[in-house]
Formats: structure tokens, sequence, C-alpha cells
């Protein structure tokens, strides 16, 4: 039974016999053409079936990571993967429904491989997918489908940085007695204290700055290299650890609808 | 002559100690994921440098009052805003801290009290701001 569905010939793909192998020019996916027939013995019929699978064709998958969707959205498969197959299925395939976002699914959504996999079989049955990357996609709605700042938070959290920076390090020279080191090196380096105070001071408030900006690897608009620096990979971090928890919260939650409520 | 090569080690000094303290400081503040915590709830990814604007203009601007005791004659109700922030501003620090730490989860799971981590969590932030509020009116006063 299961042979027989997955055996099905295409429809259009004009199935004939030939005994062993034939490579036929210019057509590559028709390059590997050998069937199984009734009066081949068993071993070769079971090759001959994975031989009937290559040529009907492969489907390869590759999931994006993360897609900003607008609520209500019909989310179409092309959508949230890149698709590479054969010319003949490929828009069918495209504009294959995987899910439409409702109210109740939250803001963030997981669509599991194995979800889009089944599409693909129903769809087609003789399909081969070949999936490349993640195997699930986050589905993340708002509004109009794409994420806008919140101007409000934005200016507070701009405001919070600066004064909460500002006092930690006032706190850290008031911490450590800064004026008293200062005048220590002043004393042991020109031999008399409290002269030129301004002298270390200036300096040291352009290396505070200095060292900040050699961290953040940039001089205001103009980057030093092409190299994040740490602030960035530390937020990418921070955002590939929520997207982990997110989807491992998910497998949970999917777990638990197939196999009903558990205790 | 050697008055000179003094004061200008002074200067190397001063920058290369304030290169330490700039650098360090960032550092931590990135170690205790504050800034992208801030970003995540502004939407703002791909715009760190306005975050990063905001640290450096914090540290420089009050860097420089304080060492040249640069003055604002401002009103009293102008003191809302920088107490409102850098409370803010400790209290992320702290809980960052705790959490970097990993106080809370640890604590939970040994005594398993995972079900009531809101309750902890609760109870620490109620702690920091009583204790904040009786070292102020209380001790502080006491002291002077």
């Amino acid at each position: 039974m299961v042979l027989h569905e997955a055996a099905r010939p295409l429809k259009g793909a004009r199935p004939f016999c030939v005994p062993g192998m034939e490579v036929l020019d210019g057509r590559p996916d028709l390059r590997l053409k050998r069937i199984g027939c009734p009066s081949l013995p068993h071993t070769t019929r079971k090759r001959s079936l994975e031989v009937w699978r290559l040529d009907a064709g492969i489907v390869y998958l590759r999931l994006r990571r993360r897609v900003v969707v607008p609520p209500g959205a019909l989310i179409k498969l092309g959508d949230i993967a890149s698709i590479e197959t054969d010319r003949r299925y490929a828009d069918k395939i495209r504009e294959l429904t995987v899910w439409k976002m409702r109210p109740e699914d939250g803001n963030l959504l997981m669509i599991d491989m194995l979800q889009i996999v089944r599409l693909i079989r129903r769809l087609e049955p003789s399909l081969t997918v070949e999936t490349f990357g993640e195997p699930h996609v986050l589905l993340e709605t708002s509004p109009e489908g794409k994420i806008k700042p919140r101007y409000a938070l934005l200016v507070a959290a701009w405001l919070l940085l600066f004064f909460g920076s500002g006092m930690a390090i006032m706190n850290f020279h008031a911490d450590v007695d800064m004026p008293v080191v200062q005048r220590r090196i002043i004393e042991l380096l020109t031999g008399r204290p409290d002269r030129h105070a301004w002298l270390f001071e200036v300096p040291y408030s352009i290396g505070v700055g200095l060292g900040m900006l050699i961290f953040f690897n940039r001089v205001f608009r103009k980057r030093l290299n092409d190299e994040p620096n740490p602030l960035e990979v530390e937020m990418f971090m921070y955002q590939e650890s929520v997207n982990r928890y997110v989807i491992t919260e998910e497998y949970a939650k999917t777990r638990q609808r197939e196999d009903g409520p558990d205790d | 002559m050697i008055e000179l090569t003094g004061e200008v080690l002074v200067a190397v000094v001063g920058l290369s100690g304030g290169f330490a303290v700039g650098s360090a400081f960032v550092a931590l503040l990135i170690v205790l994921d504050i800034v992208p915590r801030l970003v995540q709830l502004a939407r703002a990814h791909r715009r760190s440098a306005i975050f990063e604007s905001a640290l450096l203009a914090g540290v420089i601007g009050f860097n420089c009052a304080d060492m040249f005791d640069w003055r604002l004659s401002l009103a009293k109700g102008w003191l809302l805003a920088p107490a409102i922030l850098q409370g803010i501003f400790v209290g992320m620090l702290a809980a960052a801290l705790t959490e970097v730490l990993n106080v809370i989860p640890i604590v939970a799971k040994r005594l398993q009290l995972g079900r009531y981590l809101f309750y902890l969590l609760l109870a620490m932030v109620l702690g920091k701001v009583a204790g904040s509020l009786a070292d102020w009116l209380l001790f502080q006063q006491m002291h002077q």
C-alpha cells in the first residue's frame, strides 16, 4: 500500500521501462530513470523505488529564524522559508498555506518543520523534503508586519542610562577616593601636592571616553572595523537565548496538546 | 626639565587610568545584560548607537561635572528626574547582579520552591526597597 503510494508516478512525467540506468542529457530532473518492472527481483524493485523518488523530485527547504507578521495573517510557506525545487511544483509549494494567525496564538508562535513536511507530503506524496538550518521558525505578530521601536521607552531608556552611568562613575570615584589618589600621584611624580590637578583630570576624562569608544569599536557614526562590538554580540546572545527558551516552551506545549493534558 | 617630565607623566597616568576605568565600566554594564534588556523593551534592535551614546554622554558629563565642579542652580523639583532614574538604574544593577550569580534559580531548585519563584522575587524587591528606605531615613540620620 505504502509502496504503491510512494511509487505513484507524477502527473506529466512519463514513466518508461529501461533496464539499467540511463542518462538523459539536458534534463537534470530526469537524469536517473529507472523503474521497477514487475518481473524484476525484489531488491531491484526496492532500489528502483528510491530512484523513482529521486526522479519525482526533492524540495530543499531552509526555514528562516524569525519572521514578523501582521495579526491574522495567512502564512504561506514562501514567507517563512527559502525553497529550492523543481520548477514544476515550486509555485504550488511556495503558495502552500502553513497557518492562519489567530488571536489566541499570542505574539510568538513556533512552526515546526515536521508540520511543514506533513503539508508538503499531503500536497505531493512523492516529493522528498531535504531540510537545512533550523528545524523551526518563530512567528512574531506585530501590527503592519514590522517591528517599530517604542519611542517613548527609547527616550526613557536613554535618560536612564545617561543618569545611571553618570551616577555610577561618581559613585566609583567616591568609593575609591579618587581625589586623594590623584593628589598622591601628582605628589609622587612632580614632588609637590595640589599643583596642576587639572593636568591629571583632563587626560583622565578624555581617557574614560576613549576607553568606552574603543570598547564600542567605533568613533561616533564611523565604525573602526567590521567586527561587531561586544554590546552587539551580547544583544545577539540575549536574543538567541530568548528564542531558544520560546522554542523549548512551544515544543512542550505542542507535546501537551498532542498527548492531552498530563497529571 | 624634571618638573616637565613629572607633569607629562601625570598626564600619561591620567589618560591610561581613564582608559582602564572607561572600558571596565562598559564591560561591567554589558556583562550584566542591562543594555540588551532595555533594547528589547524599546524594540530597538540594530540601534545600539543610541544606547552607546547615552552611556558615553552620561559618563563623560557627570565625570567632568564631578571633577571640575560644574554647578547648575536649578529648582529643587528637578531633582526628581535623576532621583527616579538613578533609583531604577541601581535597581536594575542589583537585579542583574543577582541574576548573573544565579542566586534565585539555585535557591528555588535546592529548596524546591520553583513554583513560588514570583514570591521569592517579590520578597527580594520589597527587601531592597525597605532596606533603602531604612538606610536613608533612619540610619544615615542617626549618624549625622
